[in-house]
């Protein structure tokens, strides 16, 4: 071998080394995930970051586990202000807005652009019904991680008995209300088993009452801009009344509010038939279920449609830019079509990703899983998940009212009325700096 | 008839103190049969006060593997008796200079003491972390427990303690030509014992308990407390309860300050008759 070409391997040795050395210096990032169904979720995150770190040496990541959706965002903001931003949150993906507007969150649009890659592009495999939630006015701030609708759950042992066709489960509210009455069982003045129940609690209630008005044609919140709601509306009054009726006219359903442990219990437990839960609980219901069960669409009133839930990935403002370069990477990462498609079919959420369908994994997954492909066959029905200026205190505006209906101190219009002079208050500073400010 | 009454009247308020216990006892009581209740039966009958059987230990082992609790009981009993330690001192000493010390302004400082009692402490997160930060405690035990050194509820019962001590014992101690510090190590301290052992039961549940700040602090799952540990099973939001497996977290969590409390109970009631405070 002669010298030169010794000289050139020198080189091209150093080279190599020079470009792997930055490399190998190892960035270390935090990653915070809440866990919103059970501890399992919490071990099997770790397992998967684990999988991560092992993969390749240049990221680092620490998974902290967070509490739950609210604990997650005050302990993110809350360690933003103290100038140790983490630099991925898997956050719940109504909050973008919020946190937009405080200058929590940063947009991804840089990343894209380094990446020589368009919103578009990016977005082309998510599902349609997740864009808006993404996004911040017209720029990407999050990345979708695991997704959720409402379905209805039911017992099909119950519908037996009562002499309803589990194939043909209710379609409509007339249906729906119809099957609860047949479903539920008296016994004189107490009442055995109740026909249909619904979490009511905070977070949950709020979004199972974009459900409802969807499903009466109504929109809940204006898409396009984050200081608008539309509480007292004629599509909303119909499904507020529709819940007050059941509970209070049709007595199929328990009076007060009932948290969504309680709900999934009852279920359990054959004291409820009918049930409008996540289909984030899928997995959930699946393993400990003992009586057969099927899962069916939201029932409507005017049209199908149900609103979208679930957590997305978000970067924090602050971070250095080796920080945010493998916040990115692991956010690519953890949304890629294995990824989320794995999951998906540990957690019972949905796959944000349209290619994740059509992995062997799943394919398999899904035929042995039928409720899975229900919950699925529902997507194109879906609708953004309400989001606004103060999203969680305007959402509060409405459940209280809601929770007093349905703990029978309140009539639904009286509701609704009071629910959004409360929701126009919280939003009005936003809709003077916006909407109101005209030229002087 | 008066036989009878002076018979009766006690076994009538034996039963309904009995009736009263059960009451408070129920979640307890629940939480135990529940922790052993197989899965299967835990959905039907979970409510019930009966233990099924067979019974099991499967639901401690789903609880315990879904965190390190070994590691969760150290950090909490380095936070626990890290704070109380700090404590011990800095209360005495305030209450001392409260209770015996004239200096100009003390009434007004102490006042302005007592008024951190009344705040919120959510509103003291974002402040408190910055601090922590400042200090290089982020993400550390010690970070945990730094805002707890001082603590306005114990400063106000050691100074109440001090004040009900009479001043003779000192007055002794000072002809004698004992220091001031002897005089609080030697003389008080001793006599305060009862209120320094309230005032630690106090401490201890409460950090024992805590879940928001140190969920703040800590990234590092290797420096969870119990109560991180135990929120993976609470905090479902989406989906519905193990409610085997949270009873059984919840048995784990508790179980040492219960087993500390029976074997102690004496002491503590003693000593929460002896300061005036009620739990």
């Amino acid at each position: 071998m002669s010298i030169i070409a010794n000289l050139r391997i020198a080189t091209l040795a150093a080279s190599v080394l020079a470009f792997a050395l930055p490399a190998a210096a190892q960035t270390k990032i935090d990653f915070f995930f809440p866990v919103p169904v059970e501890g399992k979720l919490a071990r099997e995150m770790t397992r998967l970051v684990k999988s991560y770190n092992d993969s390749q040496k240049e990221v680092e990541v620490t998974a902290v586990y967070t509490g739950g959706y609210d604990d997650t965002k005050l302990k993110a903001q809350a360690a933003a202000k103290a100038g140790k931003p983490p630099a991925v949150v898997l956050m719940s993906a109504n909050f973008n807005v919020d946190l937009k507007l405080s200058g929590d969150i940063i947009s991804l649009e840089p990343m894209l652009k380094a990446e020589e890659t368009t919103r578009d592009d990016f977005l082309k495999d998510f599902w349609p019904a997740l864009h808006a939630n993404a996004m911040v006015d017209g720029e990407l701030y999050s990345v979708p991680f695991h997704n959720s609708t409402p379905l209805l759950y039911y017992n099909v042992q119950h519908f037996k008995e009562a002499g309803l066709d589990p194939t043909k489960p209710p379609r409509t509210w007339a249906e729906l209300a119809d099957a609860a009455r047949k479903l539920t069982k008296r016994d004189g003045d107490k009442v055995e088993r109740y026909g249909f129940t619904m979490p009511a609690g905070y977070d949950y209630l709020g979004w199972l009452m974009e459900a409802l008005t969807l499903s009466n044609g109504g929109r809940y919140f204006n898409e396009e801009y984050g200081g608008e709601v539309y509480y007292d509306t004629a599509s909303m009054l119909g499904a507020a009344r529709f819940l007050e009726d059941l509970i209070f006219k049709h007595k199929v359903m328990a009076q007060g509010v009932t948290e969504a442990g309680g709900v999934s219990t009852a279920f359990f437990a054959g004291k409820a038939s009918m049930m409008l839960l996540s289909t984030g609980s899928l997995s959930f219901i699946r393993e400990n279920m003992k009586m057969p069960y099927e899962v069916a669409f939201v029932p409507r009133n005017v049209r199908n449609a149900v609103p979208i839930g679930g957590a997305s990935l978000v970067m924090f403002n602050g971070q250095s830019e080796d920080s945010k370069k493998a916040g990115w990477k692991f956010i690519k990462w953890l949304s890629s079509t294995d990824t989320l498609g794995g999951w998906s079919r540990f957690t019972g959420y949905f796959a944000p990703r349209k290619s994740a369908y059509e992995t062997a994994a799943m394919k398999e997954f899904i035929a042995k899983n039928p409720d899975a492909k229900v919950a699925l066959d529902q997507l194109p029905f879906a609708k953004p998940w309400f989001v606004t200026y103060q999203t969680v205190a305007v959402r509060k505006a409405l459940e209280d009212e809601i929770q007093a209906m349905m703990n029978g101190k309140k009539k639904a219009d009286v509701a609704l009325k009071d629910a959004q002079k409360k929701a126009d208050e919280l939003m009005r500073p936003y809709v003077e700096q916006t909407a109101l400010k005209l030229p002087q | 008839m008066r036989k009878l009454e002076r018979r009766l009247l006690p076994a009538l308020l034996a039963a309904f103190l009995a009736a009263v216990a059960f009451l408070w006892a129920a979640p307890f009581l629940w939480t135990l049969v529940a922790s052993f209740r197989p899965e299967g039966a835990g959905s039907a009958g979970m409510a019930s006060l009966v233990p099924d059987t067979p019974q099991t230990l499967e639901n401690f082992r789903n609880a315990l593997e879904s965190g390190s609790f070994g590691l969760y009981y150290v950090n909490t009993l380095i936070v626990v008796a890290g704070v109380l330690a700090v404590q011990c001192v800095t209360v005495s000493l305030a209450g001392y200079a409260f209770a015996r010390l004239s200096f100009p302004g003390r009434d007004v400082l102490f006042y302005a003491f007592l008024l951190q009692l009344m705040l919120v402490p959510p509103a003291l997160i974002v402040p408190n972390l910055r601090t922590v930060v400042d200090l290089g405690l982020y993400d550390t035990l010690p970070g945990v427990m730094a805002p707890y050194f001082a603590s306005a509820f114990g400063t106000f019962l050691m100074r109440q303690t001090f004040l009900a001590l009479p001043r003779d014992f000192e007055e002794a101690a000072a002809i004698d030509g004992a220091p001031w510090w002897a005089i609080i190590w030697y003389v008080l301290l001793p006599m305060a014992k009862p209120g320094l052992v309230a005032f630690a039961i106090v401490s201890v549940t409460a950090h024992w308990n805590e879940f928001l700040w140190p969920l703040m602090v800590i990234n590092d799952p290797a420096k969870h407390t119990l109560t991180i540990g135990l929120a993976a099973f609470t905090r479902g939001a989406e989906g519905g309860k193990e409610w085997g497996v949270l009873a059984a977290g919840t048995l784990l969590v508790m179980a040492p300050l219960a087993v500390v409390f029976v074997a102690f109970q004496r002491r503590f009631v003693d000593s929460f008759v002896f300061s005036g405070v009620k739990g």
